[in-house]
């Protein structure tokens, strides 16, 4: 064939350039393909007893099996997570590699901070000024609220109500519990129930479905969601926040999918409108236009009448008096 | 000619030399009622139901968590409202007066059309007067019945929709389910909001201008 060695050169370049660009990609998101294939490997150790079916079938005879199944990690949960591509021991470093696993072994485990020294600073600033920071400043971490085994933040995921979801699990799993809010909670404190607190919201509950709780009690403003829950001083309480032209969902919960959508089918804030058709901030400006014409044209054909009646009148009665 | 029509013609000359006076009663007290409260609920739900839908702008509007407590309540007002009239003008016979009874309706609408249009400039009177029988024009009886029959179910449906989400569909065409409720319920409203403007501006038609709200109050219709 002719053209062969074309096609071999061709392919030489492609290869090339894959070469060269491979690390490249590596460096911008993380582990290589390899690295995760290894790690994938490896946590196939640990999930053979921190799993369902470890449980069911635990590979030694002599595991605290009732102790273990407080200690589970759902694989495909795990690999579908922001830290889904680590291995489990890049954190749990030293001490999990043989069972029984060694006793200050937890003392071992990374924290935030070491992999995320800046935001992890910003956040911790922010944190400080928060309402678990007054009395519950030694009982809150950043593992409170983020288990770093599942969490999926609303930059990577793509649809608001998932998003919705998983963040107010977090702050309803204090809030709406007896039990675990009085785990954290100052002696005596008793839990507002969150129901009521919140009664001058209509359908509360709906609210939730489809807006988080740090929608309202975090300030806006920064690149990043702001880490420090406000009281109910300060926490937001306007609906128009929300539910006007200007909606503040298009900064908050929709900021990071509004990216990836304009205008759609001339709806304001059409982003919003594939989860949720919010009253006076997805309103379509075409049937608007169409709709205050209509009531605009009757208007004009109404006084347009009325005025050439009295007209009309007037004169005819011009002309009986002449 | 048939039969029918004959008797149609017959009909209509009748009218022209109504049996009583000037005074004829035509609208019982439950008609009278429901009307006064159903336009105080509309006209409730036009300002609040505006404030919703524009809220936020810079237009003064009702504040929208107390537009939508005073939305909801009259809002169920309303289609109990709406229930009770459809029922009792099916046990009453009244909602016949919403049906037109032909023959010769087109050519009616046309000749009353002529009269909105040109005939009222002139000073000519209303070419087909209130009867006992026939309360309304049949352009009227047309548009009642178009407003009553059509767009309310479709305005008080849409409205408990939008009241009990759960009820709409999830999810179309890959938007939110609750859209294409929400847009009838908004269009249905700007229609009700025309019509109300058309609607008092004729009423202004009777021997004076204030005779038809009068009639509306006492039921006497006066010639
Ligand atoms: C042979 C079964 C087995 C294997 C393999 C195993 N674990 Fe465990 N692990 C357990 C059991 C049982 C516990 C319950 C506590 C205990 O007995 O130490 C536990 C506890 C833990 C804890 C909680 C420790 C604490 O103090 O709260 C962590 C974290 C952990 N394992 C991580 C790992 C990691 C990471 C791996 C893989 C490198 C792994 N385990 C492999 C059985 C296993
Ligand atoms: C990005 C870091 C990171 C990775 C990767 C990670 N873990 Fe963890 N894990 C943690 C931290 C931090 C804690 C401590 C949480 C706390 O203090 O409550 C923890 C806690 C645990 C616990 C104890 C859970 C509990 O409820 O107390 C187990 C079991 C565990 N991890 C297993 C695993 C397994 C198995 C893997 C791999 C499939 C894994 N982890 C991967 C950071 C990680
Ligand atoms: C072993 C290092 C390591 C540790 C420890 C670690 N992270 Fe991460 N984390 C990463 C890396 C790397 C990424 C980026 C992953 C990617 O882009 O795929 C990441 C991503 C994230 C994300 C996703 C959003 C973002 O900014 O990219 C969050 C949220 C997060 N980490 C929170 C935490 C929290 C909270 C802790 C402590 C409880 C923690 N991480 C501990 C390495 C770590
Ligand atoms: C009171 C609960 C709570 C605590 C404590 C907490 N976080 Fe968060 N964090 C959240 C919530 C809720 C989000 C929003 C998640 C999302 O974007 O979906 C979040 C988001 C994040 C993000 C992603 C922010 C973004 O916009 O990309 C990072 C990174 C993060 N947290 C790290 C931390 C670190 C580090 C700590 C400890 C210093 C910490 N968090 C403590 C609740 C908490
Ligand atoms: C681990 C349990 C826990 C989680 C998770 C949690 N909280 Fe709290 N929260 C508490 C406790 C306990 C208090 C009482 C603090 C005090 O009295 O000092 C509190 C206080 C508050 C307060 C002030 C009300 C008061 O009674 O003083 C607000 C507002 C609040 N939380 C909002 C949130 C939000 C929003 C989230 C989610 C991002 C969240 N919380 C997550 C346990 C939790
Ligand atoms: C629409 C905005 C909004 C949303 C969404 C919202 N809140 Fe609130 N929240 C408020 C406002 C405003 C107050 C103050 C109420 C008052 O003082 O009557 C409040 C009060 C509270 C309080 C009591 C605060 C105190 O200082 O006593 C807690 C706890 C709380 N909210 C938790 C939550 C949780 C958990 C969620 C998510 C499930 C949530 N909120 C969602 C606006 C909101
Ligand atoms: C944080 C943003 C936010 C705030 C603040 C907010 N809302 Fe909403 N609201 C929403 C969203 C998003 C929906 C759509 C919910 C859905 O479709 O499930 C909604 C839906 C509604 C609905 C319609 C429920 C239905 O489908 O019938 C009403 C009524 C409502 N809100 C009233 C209010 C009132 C009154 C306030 C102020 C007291 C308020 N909202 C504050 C975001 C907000
Ligand atoms: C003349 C009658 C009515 C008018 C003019 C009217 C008008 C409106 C308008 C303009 C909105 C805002 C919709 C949007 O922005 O998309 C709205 C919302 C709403 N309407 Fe109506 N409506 C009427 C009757 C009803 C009835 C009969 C019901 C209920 C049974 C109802 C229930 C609702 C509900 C539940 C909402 C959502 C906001 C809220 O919960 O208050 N409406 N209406």
């Amino acid at each position: 064939m002719p053209d062969a060695g074309l096609k071999y050169l061709i392919r030489g370049l492609g290869v090339a350039l894959v070469g060269l660009l491979l690390p490249l990609a590596a460096l911008a998101a993380g582990p290589s393909p390899e690295a995760i294939a290894k790690a994938k490997l490896a946590n196939e150790q640990c999930f053979a007893c921190h799993s369902q079916e470890g449980l069911a079938h635990p590979p030694q005879a002599d595991l605290d099996l009732a102790k273990l199944r407080g200690l589970l990690v759902d694989k495909p949960t795990f690999e579908d997570a922001d830290h889904g591509k680590f291995a489990c021991t890049k954190c749990h470093n030293e001490g999990y590699d043989d069972f029984p696993h060694e006793k200050d072994a937890a003392d071992n485990t990374s924290t935030c901070q070491d992999c995320h020294a800046k935001k992890a600073d910003k956040i911790q600033a922010e944190f400080d000024k928060s309402v678990h920071a007054k009395h519950l400043a030694d009982k809150f971490s950043c593992t409170t609220c983020h288990d770093l085994h599942s969490i999926k933040v609303a930059k990577n995921q793509d649809e608001a109500r998932k998003i919705v979801a998983q963040d107010n699990r977090i702050c309803l799993g204090c809030h709406d519990s007896d039990q675990t809010f009085a785990r954290f909670a100052p002696e005596k404190k008793v839990r507002p129930p969150i129901d009521e607190i919140h009664d001058w919201l209509p359908n509360a509950r709906t609210h939730w479905k489809a807006v988080r709780c740090v929608e309202c009690h975090t300030p806006l403003g920064g690149d990043m969601l702001s880490h420090e829950i406000l009281n109910k001083d300060r926490a937001e309480r306007k609906c128009v926040s929300c539910h006007s032209a200007d909606t503040s969902l298009k900064v908050r919960l929709y900021r990071h999918l509004a990216k990836q959508e304009q205008e759609k089918l001339g709806f304001m804030n059409s982003v919003v409108l594939s989860e949720n058709y919010v009253i006076g901030a997805t309103r379509n400006l075409a049937l608007d236009s169409v709709m205050i014409g209509l009531v605009a044209l009757t208007l004009l054909g109404v006084l347009v009448h009325a005025a050439l009646r009295v007209l009309m009148h007037t004169l005819r009665r011009r002309k009986k008096d002449d | 000619m048939t039969e029918e029509h004959r008797h149609g013609e017959r009909r209509h000359a009748d009218r022209r030399h109504p049996e009583d006076g000037g005074r004829i009663y035509i609208l019982p007290g439950w008609v009278r009622i429901w009307h006064w409260c159903n336009a105080l609920l509309i006209l409730t739900l036009i300002a609040t139901g505006i404030s919703l839908h524009f809220a936020g702008g810079k237009a003064p509007l009702i504040e929208f968590s107390l537009a939508v407590r005073i939305h909801n309540v009259a809002g169920l007002l309303l289609v109990v409202l709406y229930i009770f009239f459809v029922v009792a003008n099916a046990v009453t016979g009244n909602w016949w007066q919403f049906v037109p009874r032909p023959p010769g309706i087109l050519e009616r609408c046309l000749k009353q059309t002529r009269f909105y249009l040109w005939g009222v400039f002139k000073g000519e009177t209303e070419p087909y007067p209130v009867t006992r029988e026939e309360n309304f024009n049949t352009l009227q009886a047309i548009t009642y019945w178009f407003m009553i029959y059509l767009v309310m179910p479709v305005l008080v449906g849409s409205g408990l929709i939008f009241m009990f989400p759960q009820f709409a569909p999830g999810e179309m065409f890959g938007l939110d389910g609750l859209l294409p409720v929400a847009v009838l319920h908004y269009a249905s409203a700007c229609i009700v909001l025309a019509f109300l403007i058309a609607h008092v501006y004729l009423c202004t038609f009777g021997k004076k201008i204030s005779s038809t709200f009068k009639t509306m109050i006492t039921g006497w219709h006066e010639h």
